[in-house]
């Protein structure tokens, strides 16, 4: 196979770079650190994109300029799976980052996040500001791991025009909800449903928030709880007052024909559902693509009256992982991604609730629509969250099929959340 | 090749003179070799070798990917018996193999067929059919979601054309495995693009010799076309059953509700093999359960290629026997 064309030279030449190409592929990806002397550049990758990146990359670029030390570079990268494995390699590619609360635990568990306690303190931190609900959901054995910037509750959205029409007041007790449902539900000759009651933004959202206003819980101590008997309530009263109402083979026939969630076409936006339970975050693309649309909030309604004001509080949360080399500069930007008017900027920006309570008061939100509804619910002492534990994951997984089960009228509330309790045995500790 | 065929002689009188040399020559070339093959050893070795050694370390441990695993012996092989979504998952997909595979071949090679009839414009249809083949697939999925939407999409609405009443293909848990099927059928340009490769091969004398004795297009297709490109057939069948096999993309944006959500579909009949294997590795972290998972998929996969191939003795045909 010899020939002339791989002379000596040449063909030391060529063979050097082969393995100079191929070096470089390899070692691609695995650039070096920060110089010793001058500012240190941290990364802060986020999974926000579109306009939470754009007002994101302002606050980095006025942390930049407000000192010397620190230079933050911002990454827009929405890909949880991306994130996840960037924190399995000895060398990360970030140095703070964004998540869900539902997750802290699981990760915490794992070592992957580090424990922000000490840092708290040198940054001085107020956690007493912070909304209690979400707080609980940042903690793992004791430690924080997590800290919210922006939280959410859930609300009873109602669309005025068609309560009007109906004749029907925003209601206050599951009674007069099942009543307002009944009374806004309209279906025409053939009988499929050309206006819904009350429709569900996300099933598994819904049927968890309405556990906790009939006064269930998903988890204790122990571990998860799917039967308690709030929950059970809840779930059958879902089933008798909207399935059965309609039928379930109706309702999946309207769910099919739903717009893309939040867009113009969007049942609750577009008219064809009167009620909603959502978040706050409705409020800032209700003006955006439904401006016409006249709608109000409500507090979800309250089962007894010592279950008044029930929500469910998820947040958005920050983060540095274990394998971070600046956790101290990172912390120094947590920090200054907390300060009251930076969480306000960012959290207006979002229609999000901003996760320190002091800020609830704050002029800044006055322009978004009904805000105030979801901001009270906020410190409402029955105000809870879904608990941040190693199973969070497969435990909504499975929460979400048994719902489903519910909703196409295959399973009763009790049997698919008896399903789920046997699912529990294999999960993840 | 002509340049070294040229310069062979030339290249033997040089090893000649300098005959102690030719040790070193040849094992500099042997380097030299290793040197531009590296990247694809380098690759396999990193890429492929290591993982799949290591995936089936993994299989018998509890490893969460970022604690070091522990061993549980068959653990998981033995919660794989027991667990009904793993059933489910296995079952969803066997479906989808059952249904995809023989509508992908018959179309293509349908397909094919009309691409090789000499008519105007025959290189733009050919461009158009493979044309959805290089949209990436998260693209082409989302678009699908739309079209089959049945107050919004245009599938229904040019069902009703017709008079048919479009199902809720994405609702309806009956519905969901055609909506996907015909989703990975929007890319079969490229099967075609081969079988239409293979019909150029078809000698032309025996389509003529055929019409001659009498035979109609039908007969012309099963005694000459079937036979000719049956061995291309059996290659079809076996990329076709393995991709369905591992099929993720088009049922996880398809059942997708929300981004960074786990969703499987109404009564989990969109949830594929391939997207319980990942939910385990990458959302509940139990990278353990994971790799016993695609263990028992290589074992399936393998077993029912081997079955194919076993079987293929009777049906396919090689021009040179």
């Amino acid at each position: 196979m010899k020939n002339s064309f791989f002379s000596t030279a040449r063909s030391r030449r060529l063979g050097a770079v082969a393995i100079a190409a191929t070096a470089a592929l390899t070692l691609a990806g695995c650039s070096g650190g920060g110089n010793s002397d001058g500012p240190t550049t941290i990364k802060f990758s986020y999974l926000w994109s579109g306009p939470e990146a754009e007002v994101l990359e302002s606050i980095i670029e006025d942390f930049n300029d407000s000192q010397d030390d620190i230079v933050v570079k911002g990454v827009s990268s929405p890909d949880q799976q991306k994130q996840l494995t960037s924190m399995s390699s000895s060398n990360g590619s970030f140095d703070i980052s964004d998540n869900f609360g539902e997750n802290v635990g699981s990760w915490a568990s794992k070592g992957v996040l580090a424990p922000l306690d000490e840092y708290i303190e040198s940054e001085s931190i107020d956690l007493d500001d912070f909304a209690p609900a979400a707080l609980e959901q940042m903690k793992h054995d004791g430690q924080t791991y997590a800290l919210p910037i922006a939280v959410h509750s859930f609300q009873l959205l109602y669309n005025k025009t068609l309560l009007d029409e109906a004749g029907v007041e925003p209601p206050t007790t599951m009674d007069e909800l099942a009543d307002a449902i009944e009374k806004l539900t309209i279906t025409d000759d053939s009988g499929k449903i050309t206006q819904l009651g009350i429709g569900d933004a996300n099933t598994t959202t819904t049927l968890t928030t309405l556990g906790f206003a009939f006064g269930g819980a998903w988890s204790d101590d122990d571990g998860p709880t799917p039967t308690d008997p709030g929950n059970v309530e809840a779930v059958d009263w879902w089933q008798k007052n909207v399935v059965e109402l309609v039928g379930a083979d109706n309702l999946a026939d309207f769910k099919a024909g739903e717009g893309q969630y939040l867009s113009a076409e969007d049942s609750f936006f577009s008219g064809k559902v009167a009620m909603i339970i959502d978040g706050e975050w409705r409020a800032a693309s209700a003006s955006e693509v439904a401006p016409d649309l006249d709608w109000g909030v409500t507090a979800i309604p309250a089962a007894s009256p010592k279950l008044e004001n029930s929500t469910q509080v998820t947040s958005s949360t920050l983060f540095i992982p274990t394998n971070s080399k600046h956790k101290d500069e990172a912390a120094t930007f947590l920090a200054y991604l907390l300060s009251p008017e930076v969480m306000e900027k960012f959290s207006l920006t979002l229609g999000n609730l901003p996760a320190r309570t002091s800020l609830l008061d704050s002029d800044a939100y006055k322009d978004l629509p009904n805000f105030e509804v979801w901001a009270n619910a906020l410190t409402s002492p029955n105000a809870q969250s879904l608990a941040s534990a190693p199973y969070s994951a497969e435990y909504s997984t499975d929460l979400g099929n048994a719902f489903d089960d519910v909703v196409r009228g295959k399973s009763t509330a009790e049997k698919a959340l008896d399903y789920v309790t046997s699912r529990t045995k294999s999960y993840a500790k | 090749m002509s340049m070294l065929t040229r310069r062979r002689p030339e290249a033997r009188a040089q090893t000649r003179a300098g005959a102690p040399k030719r040790p070193r020559t040849r094992r500099r070339s042997f380097w030299i070799g290793v040197a531009f093959a590296s990247p694809f050893i380098i690759g396999f070795l990193g890429l492929f070798a290591y993982p799949i050694l290591a995936s089936g370390y993994y299989s018998f441990t509890d490893f969460n990917l970022f604690q070091s695993p522990d061993w549980v012996g068959l653990d998981n092989y033995e919660q794989m018996a027991n667990d009904d979504v793993f059933w489910k998952s296995l079952a969803n997909t066997l479906v989808l193999a059952v249904m995809g595979v023989p509508l992908t071949i018959a179309i293509a090679l349908g397909g094919a067929h009309l691409l090789n009839t000499p008519i105007k414009g025959q290189p733009l249809y050919r461009a158009f059919i493979y044309l959805p083949s290089i949209i990436p697939v998260v693209v082409g999925g989302y678009l699908w979601r739309w079209l089959l939407n049945t107050q919004y999409g245009f599938v229904n609405y040019f069902l009703s054309w017709f008079g048919i009443t479009g199902p809720s293909w994405l609702q309806e848990p009956d519905w969901t495995k055609p909506a996907i099927v015909l989703v990975v059928l929007w890319t079969v340009g490229g099967t075609m693009i081969i079988y239409l490769a293979a019909l150029k091969d078809v000698p032309h004398e025996l389509y003529e010799a055929a019409s001659i004795d009498g035979a109609g297009p039908w007969r012309r297709f099963l005694n000459v076309s079937w036979p000719t490109v049956s061995p291309v057939t059996l290659f079809q069948v076996i990329v076709c059953l393995i991709a369905y096999l591992q099929i993720f993309t088009e049922p996880y944006v398809l059942a997708q509700e929300r981004l960074n959500n786990i969703s499987s579909g109404p009564d989990q009949s969109m949830l594929t093999y391939a997207m319980y294997l990942y939910q385990n590795a990458f959302v509940y972290l139990k990278m353990g359960y994971a790799s016993a998972m695609a263990w028992v998929l290589f074992i399936v996969t393998l077993i029912v290629t081997l079955v194919v191939l076993a079987s293929s003795k009777r049906w396919v045909h090689y021009g040179s026997q």
